[in-house]
């Protein structure tokens, strides 16, 4: 532990102190208490794009243009300026610093979006081994699309869907795939999610989950779709099996021309896995056939169609072989906490290997909460390959936010709607809290409303939202203040901002918008 | 003054005045004792591999969940163990 805050006491005490074991990134970390974005530069002449957010490795700042059709990429560099006299210090910066070429230099601007579609601002991933990013274009979403080829009601529908797979270093695309009529989430990256090399998309509208691969040569690959079939040769077998039963259904073929071949008198397979298991379940839970009917006639047959109209609504990979679906009414919507009263949802741990499924819960189960509070970091489920997740303040690696979670669970109401309230966010999104050092809850105290881990738009105050030492002096280190430095002219308008950090440098942007049309203002809050 | 830390400068000469210098006939003291196993039943086995666990600690629990909800109880103890009053991760029997 370092005794004094001042840094050149800190650096030697690096010289000759060996951290204790396996603490040497959190010991590391601790100079961030000294090294602080207090300086800002109020509203930067910049391009007006809409900032997206640094890659975890501080490598790119990604941006999109104000039409939604091109993406901007820019690479992060610092201030530099000289000055000849005694005391620089007292000077300001010179003019040069409010400019935001000073900070980021431009590498490539890349169309993405053809003439009718636009690029999801909400969406992107990035895959930090290969420096790879992962962006989608859509056209626009048809509502109250009708329910043809096996898909659900009451989902949208979008014409075109596109990823793009593109090499961050020199905006080349490599891959592209393609959705037709079909409705993933793409807001918050909420319906994909990459784990390693592995992404998994989920088709919505026909409810599957497809599983692709990211190869290093660039190229998407599709490895199983997971929904109407489990196994890859479920098919074939299906197939093989129905052309026997032809000529008997020959007359109801003619009439019913729309339906598909194998008809929809089956099941899913994902559905059927989950049926048979919750009926396996229920089944050994008693020894007596007259009770086991008993119980099955109330828990299963009871619920029997609720199950059978259950459909996933959001997947996360728990590591290469388990997936963690969501499940839920189709009222339901996917956005999660202000439904979880009145929707039942449930949540399924799913082996891709075995296509078994391993555990289902309710999402107000006790057990499943005691696993989120206890091992909520293996929810996030972390790649090899990007260490800095491990370090990312949660309640099951910081005291303090395990303190906070705790007062929340005391002050609410009643407990089932407090576990419903907290699995709601299962699954997590993929690459959504950043791994910047400053949200770091074991060395800042911030107000959590106002700004946070997690890449929200928040509702912005006037005020400036200040980060606070946790050790010993305790004091304020520095304060972020989003907008204009004299505050705006026009107090009633709504203003939403986002902050971006940078993941190590002592940098960070804050956006603040007020209606669409104006241009945003940005700050630049870095370390003088 | 000759001792085990030979003649390191020292704040005070007279610090370590007490130590004497090792010589043969202490060193046999100062060894400790060795202690050799009578029996071979704690070996492990020829063929051991250790090797870390391939899933997680989270998957793990999952799984034993899972299995214990899957035994098939015993008529006796159903009485006694209600299932939905089990809160906490049972240890593995």
């Amino acid at each position: 532990m370092y005794r004094s805050s001042n840094i050149v006491a800190r650096i030697f005490d690096r010289q000759i102190c060996t951290p204790a074991p396996g603490t040497s990134v959190h010991h590391a970390r601790r100079f961030y208490e000294n090294l602080v974005p207090s300086y800002t530069v109020y509203e930067v002449e910049c391009p007006d794009h809409s900032f997206r957010k640094f890659t975890d490795d501080g490598q790119y700042l990604i941006s999109f243009s104000r039409n939604h059709q091109e993406l901007i990429v820019f690479r992060p560099r610092w201030l530099s300026f000289s000055c000849n006299d005694e005391d620089c210090d007292k000077h300001d910066l010179p003019s040069k610093a409010k400019k935001f070429d000073s900070f980021f230099s431009q590498l490539y601007c890349v169309p993405l979006a053809s003439c009718n579609e636009l690029i999801c601002k909400d969406f992107f991933l990035y895959m930090e081994s290969n420096q790879f990013g992962l962006f989608a274009t859509s056209t626009a979403q048809i509502h109250d699309a009708p329910a043809v080829g096996g898909a659900v009601h009451g989902v949208p529908s979008i014409e075109k869907i596109t990823f793009h797979l593109l090499r961050l270093e020199d905006g080349e695309i490599l891959d592209k795939k393609v959705f037709c009529n079909d409705f993933v989430n793409l807001t918050h990256n909420m319906g994909v999610f990459l784990y390693d090399d592995l992404l998994a998309i989920v088709s919505l509208r026909y409810q599957t989950i497809h599983i692709l691969q990211i190869r290093d040569s660039g190229n998407l690959v599709d490895v199983r779709a997971i929904g109407e079939f489990c196994r890859e040769d479920d098919e074939l077998f299906l197939n093989s099996n129905a052309q026997h039963q032809l000529p008997g259904n020959h007359i109801e073929n003619h009439i019913h021309q729309d339906q598909p071949n194998l008809g929809h008198s089956f099941l899913s397979g994902i559905k059927q896995r989950l049926l048979s298991f919750i009926f396996r379940g229920l089944w050994n839970e008693e020894r007596d056939d007259t009770l086991r009917i008993q119980r099955l006639r109330k828990n299963f047959y009871f619920h029997f169609q609720d199950y059978v109209d259950l459909i996933i609504w959001k997947v996360q990979f728990l590591d290469r072989h388990h997936l963690l679906i969501k499940f839920g009414s189709v009222d339901g919507g996917p956005q999660v906490s202000r439904n979880a009263d009145h929707h039942p949802a449930f949540v399924a741990v799913y082996n891709m290997d075995t296509t078994e499924i391993v555990s289902f819960y309710q999402n107000s189960a006790d057990e499943l909460y005691l696993l989120f509070e206890q091992f909520c970091d293996h929810f996030h489920a972390t790649s090899r390959n990007s260490m800095y997740m491990n370090f990312i303040s949660s309640h099951s690696n910081n005291i303090h936010a395990l303190e906070q979670l705790r007062s929340i669970k005391d002050k609410a109401s009643s407990s089932s709607q407090f576990v419903k309230k907290m699995l709601a966010s299962l699954p997590f999104s993929c690459q959504s809290q950043s791994p910047s050092p400053y949200f770091d809850q074991s060395l800042f105290r911030f107000d959590d409303k106002l700004i946070s881990a997690t890449d929200r738009h928040r509702q912005s105050t006037d005020h400036p939202i200040k980060f606070i030492l946790r050790r010993h002096p305790y004091s304020l280190k520095f304060k972020i203040k989003p907008g204009p430095e004299a505050g705006s002219m026009d107090g009633r308008a709504k203003k939403i901002s986002s902050f971006l950090f940078h993941p190590i440098l002592p940098l960070a942007l804050s956006v603040q918008q007020t209606l669409f049309l104006q241009p945003s203002v940005v700050n630049i809050h870095f370390r003088r | 003054m000759e001792s085990v830390l030979g003649n390191w400068p020292s704040y005070d000469p007279h610090n370590f005045s007490q130590l004497r210098p090792s010589d043969p006939s202490s060193s046999s003291k100062m060894t400790p004792a060795t202690y050799h196993p009578t029996h071979s039943k704690t070996l492990p086995p020829p063929d051991q591999v250790i090797s870390t666990e391939a899933k997680n600690i989270l998957l793990r629990h999952i799984y034993q969940h899972a299995e214990e909800k899957l035994k098939p109880k015993r008529a006796a103890s159903e009485n006694l163990l209600p299932e939905h009053g089990c809160k906490q991760p049972r240890v593995s029997s």
